[in-house]
């Protein structure tokens, strides 16, 4: 089957195989930030956006995205300069092995989005779904709450 | 390859569509909302996937107190919807915040949740607790309460349209409580309740247990306890002894049967204790 993705923004067409998964189909395009963890939607290294909410690409039926924007870790950054989110990962010294950190990022840039100021407990809530087995979730807490002030001061100039 | 015996994947835009596709390829055709059970459980005979995505089911909608969710709308799309948060104190969000990840409410969608019946859905067994009804159509639209919903097998060829939560009666008031090893992972147990009380006394009361590790089912039981209580704590004590008695559990690669019994009686105080607390001033 044939479908059409706005992945990062450039409208594409691709030929699907009808089983296949979302997470399939990117990577054989090259989008290789998108990860295969466990498979089944416990990890959440293979978040991507789909219409600007984060999901598991590995439980997505790519043709359930036909006619979608798709966000992955390779669209974040803009003309060179990171995002707020991918600045304060680094910053804050949130990655070690960086396998979680494409999923993680998205996953909090969709809370960002929807929840601009969010609590603690929110952040936690917000990456409940991305494991990490590196460095434990504190440095990424305090990286999305960094990114979330940052992102606030921008909008508000 | 996530599916590889899936020899075609359809979109139909309207109900009649999706109902002809079902017709045409019968056995072969596989209804999803999200898909994600779909993919987790990989079934050999499914040939045909039929998304209903794109039908236009996706809504929360209230009338004079009652809710209408279509089939299609997304668990997080429940949860933030605000009207739902005067709905019974915000059982409705206080439960789906507990359902899996962001990531997963994004996907299943609250049609998806009712028809895959996992026993540790915590959004059945709140919503058998309402009292809720969901609409099925094969072409004519029939509405049943949630619980003849299951088996769900039972009704193949139909398509679950829509679910409601009834307007809550004048002295009612629900609760819900989840027990899991993480805030991610899914019920060891859950419990929901409904009470319902007038002059002083408890008139109804409906109490579910799920992930027992069955699917959500009533306690009728602890529910004889509490009908023309006061729903003092005695009574509340003695609803919750009778759930650990009565309450229908095993062992599987989750839990022992026997934690579980004790889950059940914590659930239970828990959930009526609740309840009991959020019931209008008169009534509490």
């Amino acid at each position: 089957m044939r479908i059409t993705l706005a992945v990062n923004g450039t409208r594409r067409t691709f030929d699907a195989h009808p089983g296949e998964t979302l997470l399939e189909l990117l990577r054989r395009e090259g989008y290789v930030g998108v990860k295969k963890g466990c498979g089944s939607g416990d990890c959440g290294a293979c978040t991507v956006l789909l219409d600007g909410r984060a999901v598991n690409s590995c439980l997505v039926l790519a043709g359930k995205a036909d006619g979608s924007d798709v966000l992955t870790i390779e669209g974040l950054s803009q003309g060179g300069a990171l995002h707020p989110l991918q600045e304060a990962f680094l910053d804050e010294g949130a990655v070690q092995c960086g396998y979680c950190t494409p999923g993680m990022i998205l996953a909090a840039l969709d809370l960002l989005t929807h929840h601009p100021d969010p609590s603690e407990e929110e952040v936690r809530e917000g990456i409940s779904g991305n494991l990490c087995r590196c460095t434990g979730y504190t440095k990424e807490l305090r990286a999305i709450l960094v990114a979330a002030a940052k992102m606030r001061e921008a909008r508000h100039g | 390859m996530g599916l590889p015996g899936v020899k075609e994947f359809v979109r139909p835009e309207t109900l009649d569509q999706a109902l002809e596709l079902l017709r045409q390829h019968g056995e072969r055709a596989w209804l999803i909302g999200g898909g994600i059970d779909l993919v987790l459980f990989a079934p050999q005979d499914a040939e045909v996937v039929v998304d209903l995505g794109r039908l236009p089911l996706c809504y929360v909608k209230e009338e004079a107190g009652r809710f209408a969710i279509g089939a299609t709308t997304p668990l997080r799309e429940v949860l933030e919807d605000r009207s739902l948060e005067g709905y019974m104190v915000g059982v409705v969000p206080q439960m789906l915040h507990q359902v899996a990840s962001p990531l997963l409410r994004n996907l299943a969608t609250m049609g998806g949740t009712l028809v895959s019946a996992n026993p540790w859905s915590d959004v059945i067994t709140l919503f058998l607790a309402l009292g809720a009804q969901v609409v099925l159509s094969d072409g004519k639209a029939q509405t049943i309460p949630l619980e003849n919903l299951y088996p769900a097998r039972a009704h193949r060829g139909t398509i679950l349209t829509e679910v409601y939560l009834p307007a809550p009666a004048a002295g009612s008031a629900a609760g819900f409580w989840k027990f899991g090893r993480t805030a991610f992972d899914v019920a060891l147990l859950n419990a929901a309740c409904l009470v319902r009380m007038a002059g002083g006394r408890c008139v109804e009361a409906r109490l579910v247990l799920g992930g027992r590790p069955g699917l959500g089912t009533r306690v009728p039981l602890a529910e004889k306890v509490l009908v023309g209580s006061d729903l003092g704590d005695a009574t509340i004590d003695r609803a919750a002894e009778v759930a650990r008695e009565s309450a229908d559990v095993r062992d599987d690669r989750r839990a022992s049967g026997d934690w579980r019994r004790e889950l059940a009686r914590v659930g239970v105080k828990k959930v009526l204790h609740e309840a009991r607390g959020r019931l209008p001033g008169g009534e509490r």
